[in-house]
């Protein structure tokens, strides 16, 4: 009896392991694979921007209170994770099988990116000299910014699959590097100490390198060692310290082949750059709803007709810059990937437009506390239409899933 | 105000922004400016500006405005010591700016004049209360006596807020008739028409009048220095 029992009670928690196996794979095949990525990459910072919205415009000192006292921790500390990730992704991009690999696939989206940032750019300082608050000019830099993973997402709502994807991927990585730049250049609130702040970063790129030299697997002497120094030298230099780990995740072993952009790290994985992936993904994901929460509060008093002025420019800009700058690329002896023409650019410089993340990350390091920052970060959260625009005008120009098969 | 000023011959006119909207070209500057105020800049008045959001930022260089092409910057009338603050873009190197300057005034009067209302219950921007998380602070730690600031095109005279003397007379331009909501924070209001206020500090006192278009005082009084030079 006792022997039935207990071969009865080993199948029955043999039994009911594997039926919560069967159920993991029928979870995994049945929800798409795209509203994952969503839940697992794109809710909390919109959640937490919400929470800022609604917390802002119904009890606004205690919301100012919050976020003054916990902005440099968030915005200057926490969010090396994000741009940590967003890194991760770019390097793993230029192993074989990624979207830069070879880096000559890169050439046509980042002249592209040229139209696609100066056209907007142009609009807004325009735009807002009409709008009668020629002040909002100062922003500018925020025009640049492009959402890499909610592009991701809309662009394989509307593409998948497409050679318009990495194309667009690219071209956001241009763009929010271009954005970076000019951040470095036109960033009128720090103190700027180029010279002890470059020895110091220097001095992070040397540990980093002699870290990879000696073949060190683990990420953390990346991250505390030469990640805090760079933390530390861009800091002094007036540079952003958010970034402090984007010089360093390039010298961090990652694996030969990319497993594709915003595909996330197999829990097996061994290389170096997927551990720490798979360590900070949802720690990355906790300091975005922060993030949000910290950034995106927007009292709706301070709004006036200028907050139209970036997503009016993104919108109609990002587009046209696109074509502008396809165009140039094209002139240059270059060729559009296969099954792009101006219809898809059309559609992907909508999808371009959204900054969100980025947009608001913009706003924060170059703007101080007041109507400015209030009308540009709304004027990022309104970039969002991007994403609707683009599906209805995929459906309208008939690209990318919308488009007419032979015969219909 | 050029009547105003035959009973009362002011000398100076503090500017709180939003100067002039539209066109900000020079022929701009004198059909809104220059013409309208060329009997008090004739008689010798002085204007010192500060700047809105919808300003020029290269407004600073223009001369009437006296600014001297700074965003925000002091200046001392007796024992008076103004400090225009640029509301707009309030970034930390200007806040520390404020403290600086406002520990070393000695003079017996502190008044801060900026764009953004620490205070207002207008209902079409209210206050500014990321600005005054940041300064109240600063201003009740050196003592600043009163603040001005426009932005709401009302007129409306706030309750002493942690000893400051908060006003808002935004409505010398242009008006919002009617968009001001009492609270009780608020003394005194007008919002049925367009109006300007007339100050007078005569030791340590400062004596107030917001008078309407029409040449009507529509609010008046007195307020004390406490803490004269601290």
């Amino acid at each position: 009896m006792t022997n039935e029992s207990g071969r009865h009670a080993a199948d029955h928690g043999a039994g009911s392991t594997s039926r919560r196996r069967r159920l993991r794979q029928r979870v995994r095949t049945t929800v798409p694979r795209l509203s994952r990525f969503a839940v697992e990459h794109l809710l909390l910072l919109p959640l937490g921007a919400l929470i800022a919205l609604v917390w802002v415009n119904t009890a606004p000192e205690s919301y100012y209170r919050f976020s003054f006292a916990t902005s440099f921790a968030v915005n200057d500390v926490a969010m090396m994770l994000f741009f940590a990730l967003m890194t991760k992704e770019v390097v793993e991009a230029t192993a074989p099988g990624g979207v830069l690999h070879p880096w000559r696939r890169a050439m046509l989206p980042v002249v592209a990116s040229i139209g696609a940032t100066a056209v907007p750019a142009f609009i807004f300082v325009r735009l807002v000299d009409v709008l009668d608050e020629p002040i909002l000019s100062f922003g500018w830099p925020v025009s640049l910014a492009t959402d890499l993973a909610l592009s991701c997402f809309v662009a394989r709502l509307i593409f998948w699959p497409h050679p318009m994807i990495p194309f667009l991927l690219l071209l956001g990585i241009a763009s929010d590097a271009l954005g970076f730049l000019t951040l470095a250049f036109f960033n009128p609130m720090r103190e700027v100490h180029l010279a002890s702040g470059a020895l110091i970063l220097a001095g992070a790129l040397g540990i980093a390198a002699g870290l990879r030299r000696w073949r060190v697997r683990s990420f953390w002497p990346y991250l505390l060692g030469a990640g805090s120094v760079s933390w530390f030298g861009l800091f002094r230099s007036g540079l952003h310290p958010a970034l402090a780990l984007v010089p360093i995740m390039p010298f961090l072993p990652h694996a030969a082949r990319d497993p594709g952009f915003f595909v996330d790290a197999l829990p097996d994985a061994r290389d170096t750059l997927s551990q720490f992936e798979i360590w900070w993904r949802y720690p990355a994901q906790v300091a975005l709803f922060f993030f949000g929460l910290v950034n995106a509060g927007v009292p709706l008093g301070a709004l006036e007709e200028g907050t139209l002025g970036l997503p009016i420019a993104v919108i109609v800009g990002k587009p046209l810059g696109l074509l502008v700058g396809a165009g140039l690329a094209l002139l240059g002896g270059l060729h559009l990937p296969h099954r792009v023409g101006w219809r898809e650019l059309i559609v992907g410089g909508l999808i371009a437009a959204m900054g969100f993340s980025v947009g608001l990350f913009f706003c924060g390091a170059l703007l101080p506390p007041g109507q400015l920052r209030a009308e540009m970060s709304m004027g990022v959260l309104l970039s969002l239409a991007g994403a609707p625009l683009a599906i209805v005008s995929a459906r309208l120009l008939r690209v990318g899933r919308f488009r007419t098969r032979p015969g219909e | 105000m050029i009547n105003a000023r035959g009973e009362f011959p002011f000398d100076l006119v503090i500017m709180l922004g939003d100067n002039m909207y539209g066109s900000q070209q020079p022929a701009d500057f004198v059909k809104k400016f220059e013409q309208p105020y060329a009997p008090l800049l004739s008689a010798g008045v002085t204007f010192q500006a500060s700047l809105g959001n919808h300003d020029r930022p290269e407004n600073v260089f223009y001369k009437p405005f006296n600014m001297n092409g700074e965003r925000y910057y002091t200046f001392a009338r007796k024992n008076v010591r103004f400090f225009a603050l640029d509301s707009t873009r309030m970034d930390p190197r200007q806040v520390a700016w404020i403290e600086t300057s406002l520990q070393n005034a000695r003079e017996d009067w502190k008044i801060c004049y900026f764009h953004h209302p620490l205070y207002s219950n207008a209902s079409r921007h209210g206050s500014s209360v990321d600005l005054r998380v940041l300064l109240e602070p600063i201003f009740v730690k050196h003592g600043v006596n009163v603040v001005l600031s426009g932005h709401d095109h009302v007129y409306e005279r706030l309750k002493p807020q942690k000893g400051i003397f908060y006003f808002v007379s935004g409505s010398a331009g242009q008006l919002r008739k009617g968009n001001l909501r009492p609270t009780d924070q608020t003394d005194a209001y007008f919002d049925q028409d367009q109006s300007f206020m007339l100050l007078e500090i005569s030791g340590t006192e400062l004596h107030f009048q917001a008078i309407s278009r029409a040449g009507k005082t529509v609010d008046s009084g007195v307020i004390r220095a406490v803490g004269a030079g601290r």
